[in-house]
């Protein structure tokens, strides 16, 4: 501690070792950075390859690039990404739709057995999609409903509105009492504050629950694995295992495929990481 | 659950525009007051019917040997007593054992990440590798297990290509093949590991120490090993009591990775509770018992579940968004 204190007043030596280990860290980083991504890299550049150029240049980039990788790959994946975003959609409308309404009932409106209910609605957050797995399943094939789109859909919408509501909820409660107060005095019905009021200020959090649905419905994968069937319903993540069978050997194509399966998250990713980062961090079980 | 609802703002309001205006306010607080059932109608609906009922469902069943669509018969604790002795079960919950201790001893290379990253004193620089060192965040799961998949394939496997063409074909494997060496080779995928959570949860601590303890200490001559045991971790204290309670019920539902790289195999290697569950069921046809295993796994989410509730009931200053 002494030595530091003494060492202090002479500054040029300490620059220079800062800048030293101001290189060190940089190369370090990207050293981190770079093992993390060169899987993804390493299926990037052989996307783009024939068998031949992957046998021949199995490392390297190799030209020419062949596009029509992505065309072939596209024309296999488009059905089953055509269900995710059909599935994310009608989800996204209903958990929306479900858990506006709760939350701007929970956190304006007093009532016998509000709390009860709240209670009931966060105790379902400790309840792990695959415990209950079995029985929906059951259950969704006593309504006879197995192999089709609602299936996907309405276990998603239950429980998307369970996070959905809680987010609302604590959202809601947070825009002041004095913005409705003054609605009501210019003579604004519950309906309109719901509609003019509540609607435009939420759209972060709808955002929000929006990209978690999306997030959700490209990640599930044992659900829809067990529940369709029918091909032409699979969502892209179990449709992306038939896609592999299909693809065999011919790794260009199945590697575009992949591509192609991951870049509507990519795109959320990149244009609005930080709702992306809030809806990972918020979106895990217990961290509410 | 440790829910504080501001219920202050609506009744004085209420009052106040009672007041002004007594014969408007009175019989419309009433109103409201019905509307609020009905406007919580469709949840409590779609949650009892698809969430509750399930949930419940399930334990009931997993007394019975249960015949979905056919005759079940009520069969006690049966189902448990076959549990308890199901080998396979057991071995199962040994595997998760292992991904959890490697779960948790693999956060030193986000750890370390995060004191790099912190270490930059550039904000833009920060910013750049930090996205960058989360972007596999954003692929979706099974595309992440597919490529995993190709990296150890054993022929044209990327690991096996790479140590044949520095001259070390001796260590080629059959990564996934081989029941030594399969559950390794999952828990490396992912590797760095830091595209998740504990990266992130590092980072926004140590982001959020501030900047005059960092300060004090380099006056002080502390070195940055120093700092890093005597400061940084200390203040994680209850991130990492967080992170480990939320890796235990992540573990718990570990699944479907295993099921599209090696299905549980090969010779059961890589069989984890979840897998084992689905097996029963859905190869099986054993519902009830496969009930009875559903239910187990929830009833130790539960417990886990309630620990974190009770760790961040005591404590108000982690920085994952409390209610």
């Amino acid at each position: 501690m002494s030595a530091a204190t003494i060492e202090a007043p002479t500054r040029a030596p300490r620059v220079r070792k800062h800048r030293r280990s101001g290189a060190a860290i940089h190369i370090a980083l990207i050293a981190i950075v770079a093992v993390g991504l060169l899987p993804y890299l390493f299926v990037l550049t052989t996307s783009v390859k024939t068998n031949e150029q992957f046998a021949t240049s199995y490392w390297a980039p190799s030209f020419p690039l062949h596009f029509e990788n992505y065309t072939t790959a596209w024309n296999q994946i488009a059905p089953f990404m055509a269900v995710s975003i059909v599935v994310a959609v009608i989800s996204i409308v209903g958990i929306v739709a479900l858990s506006l309404l709760s939350g701007f009932v929970f956190a304006r409106f007093q009532f016998p057995g509000r709390r009860f209910f709240f209670t009931m609605v966060i105790a379902l957050l400790m309840v792990p999609g695959i415990a209950s797995l079995i029985p929906l399943f059951v259950m969704m094939r006593d309504l006879d409903l197995l192999n089709t789109l609602w299936v996907l859909i309405i276990p998603r919408v239950a429980g998307g509105a369970i996070l959905g509501t809680i987010l609302m909820k604590t959202f809601i409660e947070g825009i002041p009492q004095e913005l409705f107060d003054a609605a009501r005095v210019d003579g604004a019905g519950t309906g309109r504050l719901f509609r003019s009021i509540m609607l435009p200020l939420s759209l972060p959090v709808v955002g929000t629950v929006s990209l978690l649905t999306v997030i959700g419905v490209w990640n599930d994968f044992f659900w829809p694995l067990l529940t369709v069937t029918d091909n032409a319903l699979k969502p892209v993540s179990v449709g992306l295992l038939f896609f592999r069978g299909q693809a065999g050997t011919d790794y260009g194509a199945m590697f575009a495929g992949y591509m192609i399966a991951s870049l509507p998250l990519l795109l959320l990713f990149l244009f609005l990481s930080k709702y992306f980062l809030a809806g990972i961090q918020g979106g895990l079980p217990g961290s509410h | 659950m440790a829910v504080q609802t501001p219920d202050r703002v609506v009744p004085d309001t209420v009052a106040i525009l009672a007041d002004t205006n007594p014969p408007r306010r009175r019989p419309s607080r009433r109103r409201i007051s019905w509307g609020a059932y009905i406007g919580l109608a469709p949840l409590a609906i779609m949650l009892g019917v698809f969430c509750y009922y399930p949930a419940a469902s399930g334990i009931f069943h997993s007394f019975w040997n249960w015949n979905p669509g056919g005759e079940s018969t009520f069969i006690g604790f049966d189902n448990y007593a076959t549990m308890m002795t199901d080998q396979l079960w057991w071995e199962s919950f040994k595997n998760l054992g292992i991904i959890f201790v490697f779960g948790v001893v693999s956060w030193v290379i986000p750890l370390a990440a995060a004191e790099l990253l912190i270490s930059l004193r550039s904000e833009r620089a920060q910013f750049v590798y930090r996205t960058l060192l989360i972007v596999p965040m954003a692929f979706p799961g099974v595309v992440t297990a597919l490529i995993w998949s190709f990296l150890y394939q054993p022929n044209d496997g990327v690991i096996n290509t790479f140590l044949s063409s520095v001259g070390l074909d001796a260590l080629a494997q059959n990564w996934l093949g081989d029941p030594h060496l399969a559950l390794l080779s999952l828990l490396f995928i992912g590797f760095p590991f830091i595209a998740g959570l504990p990266f992130l949860m590092f980072y926004s601590t140590l982001q959020n120490i501030p900047k005059e303890i960092f300060e004090a200490c380099s006056l002080d001559g502390v070195n940055r090993m120093q700092r890093l045991f005597l400061i940084d971790l200390p203040l994680m204290g209850r991130q990492v009591q967080l992170l480990l309670v939320l890796v235990i019920i992540e573990t718990l539902q570990y699944g479907f990775v295993a099921y599209i790289l090696t299905n549980g195999g090969p010779d059961n290697a890589t069989t984890v509770p979840v897998l084992r569950m689905l097996n029963e069921a859905f190869s099986g046809g054993n519902w009830g018992y496969a009930a009875a295993l559903s239910t187990t796994l929830f009833v130790l989410t539960v417990v886990f579940s309630t620990i974190v509730a009770v760790a961040k009931r005591r404590d108000s200053t982690t920085n994952v968004k409390g209610m």
